[in-house]
């Protein structure tokens, strides 16, 4: 297990795009301690903010954490990384496939258009969770991105695959959602699924409906027994959401019209 | 042209040699404001492709409204003169768009050009005043605000809600258009209900002729966009850190980055009047500012330095709404104040000097 010590605050935002176990397993100790990750002109190096220790193995964990450190885990595509305290923006981002764990929160655009893999956030996550960074085609594109506390608005904006399960979200959950799936044992913020085209929404409660939104009954669905065995693999609180009987709603009519939202009846 | 360091008055080489200083000596710094002609903001990208800086014009949040829903579907806009010459039927959002002379001059004539020609003009409005001198046919907002009621708008027009309410009545008039066009201000619309309404405005040119005359944020944002694109390739939220241009507007909203004390110096550049930020005085500053502005006195900033204003006392290009294109703004009185261009200019040279380069 390789790691990565902070040494003490950090005095501008780094870029950990590409540190990961794969890229580091062919570096000595001096030669990670120089690549760049600094954003400043002062050109900070990996080893200026961490102590580095290597043994070359697929797991590698981040001890110590900033909401300063951007992109951890971005183009993960074997291994684990976990990160014991708090990230930045952009955690996983494009992740493939492997492991990637934060004990603390995460800044904004966690799981930006990841296509595989687990991401779990053991915190708190901030806004536009799942969702699509600026331009971007997609949000979370496939991966399992895990919040165990409180999600901010927009999670799941422009999300086109995978999995996103949260503990609450804030306003406009699920906003011009593609496809997926999005479980929120709690509560939604106001506004679900706002120009969402098809997918999966289902949570404890919601906010303000929008008017967009149509009741459809409470069907007894097989998928919804199929989904809550595989929460329950995931070992998720979520899983228990599953288990009476689900109000449906179909939106949003302002687009295609093929999303749903599931909340207690 | 006056300027003052540390709130006492000082020449304008004194100042601007502070200026050199206290920009050097930060590790992130922000160039917000950016309300300036185009030479003004050609120097700043300059200055901050030096410095490695990041820039954030005060128009960020309409600019990224509108850029946001471009970036993702596109948009289909019309200008000013299209609209007055070819609409048959204006659709004003909420209440930005009553404040200037537009509606007023749509109103007061006809198509007179195209399929709609020597039809009569219909006006109405959606979330915004229900009476005034214009007469237009009102229909309230929902209570979730324009987003929430142009997705409502939006499912009446394609057909996917029915029945005889007042936004059924509206998409019908909507498809009636022979040249519609919807009028309104990206920022007070927000970037998801631009996204809901352009996606409208495809669904109606299905069967008729429809388009959008965005209102231009009144601070240069649409100049800070276009300038921004030819220098760097990117939208204005660009940061110089590491040596290239790198876009990332939540990264380099500057207000943010004050908030979250990463950056560690500003310069607030507005040679043209704009908004105060509320961060002035929190960090060691740099204030360029139009002579005769509230802004132009010590206490502004660590370094306050005033330039000519554009249109008024220099020459400038400038963003004219009117037209939808830059111009050339003619000084209104000959004088000899200084630009803000030259001032950018003469604080970049004095950092090289001092062997700053990104």
């Amino acid at each position: 297990m390789s790691t990565l010590r902070l040494r003490g605050d950090l005095p501008e935002r780094v870029d950990l795009l590409n540190i990961t176990p794969l890229a580091l397993s062919g570096l000595s100790e001096a030669e990670a301690g120089r690549l760049a990750i600094g954003t400043s002109r002062r050109g900070l190096t990996l080893g200026d903010v961490f102590e580095i220790r290597l043994d070359g193995s697929d797991s590698l964990v981040i001890e110590g954490g900033s909401s300063r450190l951007d992109r951890v885990g971005a183009a993960l595509s074997q291994g684990s990384i976990r990160v014991e305290g708090d990230v930045g923006q952009r955690l996983g981002e494009g992740m493939a496939a492997g492991s990637l764990t934060v004990t603390g929160s995460a800044g904004p655009f966690a799981a930006t258009g990841a296509t595989g893999g687990t991401i779990t956030v053991e915190g708190d996550a901030g806004d536009h969770a799942g969702g699509a960074v600026y331009a971007a085609k997609a949000g979370l594109d496939g991966a399992t991105l895990v919040i165990k506390g409180a999600a901010g608005d927009h999670l799941g904006d422009r999300m086109r695959k995978g999995m996103i399960l949260a503990g609450s979200a804030g306003a406009f959950a699920a906003s011009r959602m593609i496809a997926g799936t999005i479980v929120v044992s709690g509560a939604l913020g106001d506004h679900p699924g706002y120009g969402m085209r098809r997918g999966t929404l289902i949570a404890g409660s919601h906010g303000a409906l929008l008017p967009t939104f149509v009741e459809t009954g409470t069907p007894d669905l097989v998928f919804v027994r199929l989904l809550a065995q595989s929460l329950k693999r995931l070992g998720a609180a979520q899983a228990g959401l599953l288990g009476g009987t689900l109000r449906r709603y179909s939106g949003d009519l302002a687009t295609l019209g093929k999303g749903e939202l599931f909340v207690p009846a | 042209m006056a300027a003052w360091v540390k709130g006492g008055a000082a020449d304008v080489d004194a100042a601007v040699e502070a200026a050199a200083d206290l920009l050097a000596a930060s590790r992130v710094p922000v160039l917000a404001g950016l309300s300036a002609e185009v030479s003004a903001l050609r120097a700043a990208y300059r200055l901050a492709e030096t410095l490695g800086a990041s820039l954030d014009p005060v128009s960020g949040p309409g600019v990224y409204a509108e850029l946001g829903a471009l970036s993702a579907g596109g948009i289909m806009n019309t200008t000013r003169a299209e609209t007055i010459g070819r609409a048959d039927v204006i659709l004003i959002l909420g209440n930005r768009p009553w404040d200037g002379d537009l509606i007023a001059e749509i109103a007061a004539a006809a198509p007179s050009r195209g399929r709609a020609a020597g039809a009569e003009r219909a006006l109405l409005s959606l979330g915004g005043p229900q009476n005034g001198a214009t007469r237009h046919v009102a229909y309230a907002a929902e209570a979730g605000g324009l987003a929430v009621s142009l997705g409502h708008l939006r499912a009446f027009a394609k057909g996917h809600l029915a029945g005889e309410a007042a936004y059924a009545d509206l998409a019908r008039r909507l498809f009636a258009a022979q040249y519609g066009v919807v009028v309104y201000d990206p920022e007070e619309v927000g970037e998801l209900g631009v996204e809901m309404l352009q996606g409208l405005i495809r669904d109606l040119n299905e069967s008729t002729r429809f388009f959008a005359l965005t209102l231009a944020d009144p601070f240069q944002g649409r100049a800070a966009v276009q300038l921004s694109a030819w220098t760097t390739g990117q939208a204005p939220r660009v940061g110089f850190g590491r040596h290239q241009p790198e876009h990332d507007p939540w990264r380099f909203d500057s207000a943010r980055q004050i908030a979250s004390g990463e950056a560690d110096a500003a310069l607030w550049l507005a040679s043209l009047p704009a908004p105060r930020p509320a961060w002035l005085g929190s960090l060691p500053t740099v204030a360029i500012v139009g002579e005769g502005s509230p802004e132009a006195a010590g206490e502004t900033a660590d370094i306050v330095i005033t330039v000519g204003v554009p249109g008024q006392s220099v020459g400038g290009a400038l963003w004219n709404e009117r037209r939808g294109v830059i111009a050339y703004a003619e000084p209104k009185a000959a004088a000899e104040a200084q630009t803000a261009a030259g001032v950018l200019a003469r604080i970049r040279d004095r950092l090289i000097e001092k062997g700053v380069s990104c």
